[in-house]
C-alpha cells in the first residue's frame, strides 16, 4: 500500500521555488535564441538545406586519406616541443606565483590581492584571443604559440596550487615561524615541498590541455598542427581532415592516459 | 644537522630513486631538444619586452570607444552561443552519462559510451565547429552546436564521475522496496547527484563563455570574429576596447555564477552562520 504513495512524494514547499528557476532558464533561453535581439537562430532548416552539402563530406571524412601522414609529422612534432616547452616555463613561473597568490605563504594582503586579480584578469582572456594578438605583435610561429600556452597554464596552476596551498593544513609554516624563519625561509622549507605533489600533477594537467590547445592555435597562424588544419580545411580535404583528427586523438589518450598514472604515482 | 638544508630542499633532491632521476633526466633533455627544435631566436625575445610594451600603449593608452555599442552586441552573441550551447550540451550529456555510470547501464552499454566521451574529449572544439559547418554554415547556431557535442567529452564524464560518487545506501533502498531501475535513477540517484550537476551545468556555461569567444575565429559571428578583423587590419585601439570588454563580461558571469553556484552546493547563507556558531 505504501508503495503506491512513494511513487509520488509531496514536496510542498520546492514547487516555488522549482518553477521560478524554470522560469529564469526559459527566458534566458528565448533572450538568448531570439534573432531579432542578435541571439542564436536556431535554423533546423539549414541544416535540411546544406544537408547533401555536408554529408558529402561527412562521408569524407568518414574515409581518412591516409597518404597525407608523412606531412603530419613535422607540425605534430611541434605541437607537442611547444606544449612541453610552454608547460615548463609556467612551471617556473608558477613556483613563485602560487606562492604569492596563498594566504598562508604571502601574509602581505595588497600584494597578494594584486598577483591574484592579474592571474583572474590573464585567466579571462580565451587561449586563441591572445594567439591571435600576439601572432599580430611578434609574427608568425612557435613563439606567440608559447607565449600563448604559457599565459593560460600560469592562469590554471597558480589558482589551483594556490587554492591547495590555502586550504592545507597550515601547522608546518607556524613550525617554521616558530622556529625564527623569515617568510622566504619558511616557503622555500616548508611550503613548497608540502605542495610539491599538488604542483607536479597540476603541471601535467597543464600539459595534457597544452596538447589539445596547441594542436589548434596554428590556425590563427601560431604555430604546430593547427596551420595544417587551416590548409586542409581551406581545401575542403576533409578526408584528409579526418586522418589529422585521428592522429590527434591517438596522441591526446596516449598523453592522458601516461598524465593519469604519473598523476596516481604522485599522491 | 649543522648545515641548513634550504639549498637542497629548493629542488627537492630524491637520491634513492635512480628511476625518477632518470626520467627528469630525460625530461630535461627533451626540453632542451624541443627549445633548440622549435628555433626560437634570441633576437626575437630580446625585442619581445619592449614590443609588449609599445603594443599595450596602442591598445590601451586612446581607446576608440566608438566600437564600445558593436562589441557589447557581439559579447551578447557570444553568451548566447555559450547559453545555448551549454542547454544543449548538459541535457545530452546528463542523456548519455547517466547510462555510463557503474551501477546503472550494463558493460556494453558503458564501456561504448565512455569510449566516445574520450574520443570527443580529445577532439578540440574549433574542429568540431569546422566539421558542423559544412552543414549548418557560418552562423552562431554551429557555435553553439560543436559547443554542445564538444562539451558531451567532458560533462558527460563529470556526470557519471558525480552519480557513481552518490552513496549506494538510497539505491538499495529503492532497490530494496521493489524498485525497477528508472525508479532507482529518479529516487535513489537523482535527488542525490542533483545539485552537483546543476552546479557543473553552471560551471560549463562559464566555459562556453570563453569557447565561443574563440569559436567566432572561425567565422561563427560573436565577439571572436570581431578580435580577428580588427587584429588583422592592426586597429590596435578598437582591440584594445575589444579586450577590456572580453575580460569584463567574462569576469562579471564567472562571478554571477559562482555564486550562484555556491548557493546550490552550500546551501543559504543563513545555516552557514547557525553551523559555524
Amino acid at each position: 500500500m505504501t508503495a503506491t504513495r512513494l511513487d509520488v512524494p509531496a514536496r510542498p514547499r520546492t514547487w516555488p521555488r522549482t518553477v521560478a528557476i524554470a522560469g529564469a532558464i526559459i527566458v534566458i533561453t528565448l533572450l538568448t535564441t531570439l534573432p531579432a535581439l542578435g541571439g542564436v537562430e536556431i535554423d533546423l532548416g539549414a541544416i535540411a538545406r546544406n544537408w547533401g552539402n555536408g554529408a558529402d563530406r561527412i562521408a569524407k571524412l568518414m574515409r581518412p586519406d591516409l597518404s597525407i601522414l608523412p606531412r603530419t609529422w613535422q607540425p605534430l612534432l611541434e605541437t607537442l616541443e611547444m606544449a612541453l616547452v610552454a608547460a615548463a616555463i609556467s612551471a617556473a613561473f608558477a613556483i613563485p606565483l602560487s606562492l604569492w597568490a596563498a594566504r598562508p605563504t604571502n601574509p602581505n594582503a595588497p600584494f597578494r590581492v594584486a598577483v591574484r586579480s592579474v592571474l583572474n584578469i590573464i585567466r579571462a582572456v580565451p587561449d586563441l584571443v591572445y594567439a591571435t594578438i600576439l601572432v599580430a605583435m611578434v609574427g608568425v610561429g612557435a613563439l606567440p604559440g608559447v607565449i600563448t600556452l604559457v599565459l593560460f597554464d600560469l592562469g590554471i596552476v597558480v589558482k589551483l596550487v594556490s587554492e591547495a596551498i590555502d586550504s592545507a593544513d597550515a601547522a608546518y609554516i607556524e613550525a617554521g615561524r616558530a622556529a625564527g624563519g623569515t617568510q622566504t625561509q619558511i616557503n622555500r622549507v616548508t611550503a613548497l615541498p608540502q605542495t610539491w605533489p599538488v604542483f607536479a600533477s597540476q603541471v601535467l594537467y597543464s600539459l595534457e590541455l597544452n596538447v589539445r590547445v596547441s594542436a589548434i592555435l596554428g590556425l590563427v597562424g601560431a604555430g604546430g598542427m593547427g596551420r595544417l588544419i587551416d590548409e586542409v580545411r581551406g581545401f575542403y580535404r576533409y578526408d584528409a581532415l579526418a586522418t589529422i583528427i585521428l592522429e590527434l586523438l591517438v596522441v591526446v589518450i596516449a598523453i592522458e592516459i601516461t598524465s593519469n598514472v604519473l598523476r596516481k604515482r604522485l599522491r | 644537522m649543522t648545515a641548513p638544508a634550504i639549498a637542497p630542499l629548493a629542488i627537492p633532491a630524491r637520491p634513492r630513486k635512480p628511476l625518477v632521476r632518470a626520467a627528469w633526466a630525460l625530461v630535461t633533455v627533451a626540453l632542451i631538444a624541443a627549445w633548440w627544435h622549435l628555433d626560437i631566436g634570441l633576437r626575437d625575445l630580446a625585442t619581445l619586452p619592449p614590443d609588449i610594451v609599445h603594443y599595450t600603449r596602442l591598445m590601451f593608452t586612446d581607446p576608440d570607444l566608438t566600437a564600445l555599442p558593436d562589441a557589447f552586441f557581439q559579447t551578447w552573441r557570444s553568451v548566447a552561443m555559450a547559453w545555448v550551447g551549454a542547454l544543449l550540451g548538459v541535457v545530452l550529456s546528463t542523456l548519455l552519462g547517466i547510462p555510463a555510470a557503474a551501477g546503472v547501464g550494463p558493460w556494453w552499454v558503458r564501456l561504448p559510451l565512455r569510449g566516445l566521451f574520450a574520443v570527443i574529449r580529445a577532439v578540440p572544439e574549433v574542429v568540431i565547429a569546422i566539421i558542423i559547418l559544412t552543414v549548418t554554415g557560418l552562423t552562431p547556431f554551429t557555435g553553439a552546436l560543436a559547443l554542445a557535442i564538444g562539451g558531451i567529452g567532458t560533462h558527460a564524464k563529470w556526470t557519471y564521475e558525480t552519480i557513481e560518487a552518490v552513496p549506494s545506501g538510497t539505491s538499495e533502498a529503492v532497490t530494496a522496496a521493489g524498485g525497477n531501475l528508472a525508479q532507482v535513477i529518479r529516487w535513489g540517484l537523482w535527488p542525490a547527484a542533483a545539485p552537483e550537476l546543476m552546479s557543473l551545468a553552471l560551471y560549463r556555461f562559464e566555459i562556453n563563455v570563453r569557447t565561443s569567444a574563440i569559436l567566432g575565429l572561425i567565422g561563427v559571428g560573436g565577439i571572436g570574429d570581431l578580435l580577428t578583423g580588427y587584429t588583422q587590419h592592426r586597429q590596435w585601439d578598437t582591440v584594445g576596447v575589444l579586450i577590456v570588454v572580453v575580460i569584463a563580461v567574462t569576469m562579471s558571469i564567472d562571478a554571477v555564477s559562482g555564486r550562484i553556484r555556491r548557493r546550490i552546493m552550500e546551501g543559504a547563507r543563513v545555516r552557514d552562520v547557525e553551523r559555524s556558531a
